[in-house]
């Protein structure tokens, strides 16, 4: 180890060693050959404008035209910038990509990445800001990862575009804009999916916190410890398929359980923690499941009300005392 | 154009067979044996059958749910579609797919229930046949009430954008569900629309298997040399309604009559027949065939094994299970 590197650069990174490593890798999506945000820049240097290829403002369409080159011997890698932009092609990611192994008998698998961009903070209001992960929960057949770190990033990003499944990949605008760096070893590597992380551990209760979310939690894991509090964080890194065993193994350990997700409380990544829960481990909790969430309301632009609007470490540090009543 | 002997017999031959499975697809439901909801194409075989007749194994199609047309086209068989519309464990796609019809060896990828979401595959399909240098052309067969759809158009605009070897051949049976064309189309045809995106098209009778043959060869070799891609538009008349659950009352009588005196397998009996090719018993023996060869891969299909609660679980990802 020792190498520190962004998340941005982690990303980047992996793309350009899966295509230099497999000829049938390729990115394409709206401008992907400058990067609106950065992750697939410098790459048509190297692989030229046919294995990095600009589409045209079509989200739908575009996503089609990953899954006809996949079931044709591909593995196209495509960008649809912002989750938000992705509802456009919630047709092609629900109903037909991952759905088209199982329709077909097994006979054309589509191996797609789709990589998009989640997380408000940007003032950019309801239609650039979302964390729609939780929409896609429902649909079978895909594989859903969202990296807090770059260690993570470029591990399950190969991992990803390896992967004979299709996956969709969650990036955070706050990772990838903010600039968070973190080790990354110079070596090859790749990360599994359904393996979680504790990023720290602790006694007294378990937080399950996603992508960025699991900053917040650190954050909040200081302040409760100047009150004795000693939370576990459980960051799952795959939110399909989920590590329950690490979980509820920590579950079992403190009895107590709160979930933490950027996106909209309602039918969100916490409800389904909390469902499983109740239904095959409910003998482990000393007290009742607490989500951290978005309320249900779009998202303003006003930088007041966004900032009320956001699940943050203060949220997280009242969760955690209501379950140690 | 006029085909060569041989090849008018395979096509006339796959024509009487697509009509005689719709027909049997049709008493089944009336007599309560099966399920599956149909959507049949009858009048429509020339355009089906023509589109796919000249493409190769290697080339990719992708098909409608009306009938079974494009799928005989392309080389698979009764018994095969049998299997598969009654959700047998040994059908093509195991019974997951039952009217979404597939068959990878045949380069058929599969069909989408929702409409369109497939023109943009079709575009996929042929970006990675011109990124592997492959010698592969993507015939993707669309409905005209299909192309309303939203994806039609950046479809066929990166098609022409990046040059593909694709065709779009537009089955224009002049309805789109329960609803006449003019329900939804301000023009009586769609193929000009390919030229908003600089792709050359034709509009032909849909009704003769030589004309709609030959103007799908035309295209098809102009994927293929690498000209990028073609529209071709076949005007034919949907004599079924949309599907078995149809009401119906909306199709005018006259119309039925008027494009009844074209039937498209009429039209090739009488090339048939005027050429010599087959003598009037010979054309009554080889309809008996063709309805026993339907006959026998329904009696297999009933008989075939059933998929069980293994199965449910299986091909959903990669490995085994769900997760």
């Amino acid at each position: 180890m020792g190498r520190k590197i962004s998340f941005l650069k982690a990303l980047n990174e992996a793309m350009a060693e899966e295509m230099r490593r497999d000829p049938s890798v390729f990115v394409l999506g709206e401008d992907v050959r400058i990067g609106a945000f950065g992750q697939t820049a410098g790459l048509v240097k190297e692989f030229g404008e046919e294995r990095i290829l600009n589409t045209p403002i079509a989200e739908n369409a575009i996503t089609g035209v990953a899954i006809g080159a996949a079931m044709n011997g591909l593995r196209p890698v495509l960008e649809l910038m912002f989750c938000d932009f992705a509802m456009l092609a919630m047709d092609q990611i629900c109903n037909q990509l991952g759905q088209w192994r199982y329709v077909t008998g097994n006979q054309y698998g589509v191996p797609v990445t789709i990589r998009t961009a989640v997380g408000a903070g940007f003032r950019m209001a309801y239609g650039h800001s979302q964390s729609l992960e939780s929409q896609l929960i429902q649909a079978p057949g895909l594989v859903l990862v969202e990296p807090a770190t770059p260690y993570d990033a470029k591990g399950l990003l190969k991992s990803a575009i390896r992967s004979d499944d299709p996956v969709v990949f969650f990036e955070h605008k706050k990772l990838v804009l903010g600039g968070v760096e973190g080790e990354v070893p110079e070596e090859e590597y790749t990360i599994p999916f359904g393996e979680a992380v504790v990023r720290k551990p602790g006694k007294d209760a378990t937080v399950v916190a996603f992508g960025f979310m699991v900053y917040e939690a650190l954050n909040a894991a200081q302040e409760l410890a100047k009150e004795g509090i000693d939370i576990e964080i459980i960051d799952p890194r795959t939110i399909v398929p989920l590590d329950k065993d690490t979980i509820f193994e920590s579950v079992a350990k403190t009895g107590r359980l709160v979930t933490v997700e950027e996106g909209r409380i309602r039918g969100g990544l916490g409800a389904e923690i909390a469902a499983l829960a109740c239904g095959d481990y409910f003998s482990l909790l000393k007290a009742p499941v607490q989500r951290v969430a978005a309320p249900m309301v779009p998202i303003p632009g006003s930088p007041v009300l966004e900032d009320l609007y956001l699940p943050n470490k203060d949220s997280i540090v009242r969760a955690v005392k209501r379950v140690m009543l | 154009m006029s085909l060569e002997n041989k090849k008018l017999m395979e096509l006339y031959r796959k024509m009487l067979l697509v009509r005689a499975m719709e027909e049997k697809h049709g008493r089944l439901l009336q007599e309560g044996k099966i399920q599956l909801m149909s959507h049949f194409g009858t009048g429509q075989e020339a355009v089906a059958v023509g589109v796919t007749g000249p493409l190769r194994q290697e080339d990719i199609l992708f098909g409608t749910h009306r009938g079974v047309g494009e799928y005989i086209g392309k080389g698979m068989s009764a018994k095969e579609i049998w299997l598969e519309y009654m959700g047998k464990k040994t059908g093509p796609c195991k019974g997951k797919g039952t009217l979404h019809l597939c068959d990878r060896t045949l380069n058929i990828p599969g069909l989408v229930s929702s409409l369109g979401a497939d023109f943009s595959m079709a575009v996929g399909t042929a970006l990675a046949s011109k990124m592997r240098k492959l010698n592969q052309v993507t015939l993707y067969f669309v409905g005209e009430g299909t192309c309303n759809q939203g994806e039609a158009h950046p479809s066929m605009c990166m098609a022409a954008l990046w040059k593909l070897p694709v065709v779009f051949a537009v089955c224009t049976n002049q309805f789109c569900e329960l609803s006449y064309m003019c329900d939804h189309y301000p023009t009586s045809d769609v193929a000009p629309r390919a030229a908003g995106y600089g792709i050359p098209y034709e509009i032909v009778d849909g009704q003769d298997i030589e004309t709609t043959y030959g103007a799908t060869a035309k295209a098809v070799e102009h994927a293929r040399s690498g000209k990028g891609p073609y529209l071709v538009e076949y005007k034919t008349f949907r004599m079924a309604l949309h599907f078995s659950g149809d009401p119906g009352g909306y199709v005018k009588p006259e119309d039925l009559v008027e494009w009844g005196k074209r039937d498209p397998i009429d039209l090739c009996q009488k090339k048939i027949l005027d050429r010599r090719i087959l003598t009037p018993e010979g054309d009554q023996k080889l309809r008996e065939t063709v309805r026993a060869e339907v006959e026998s891969a329904v009696e297999e299909a009933f008989a075939a094994p059933d998929p069980t609660v293994d199965d449910l679980f299986e091909d959903v990802y990669a490995e085994r299970g769900v997760r």
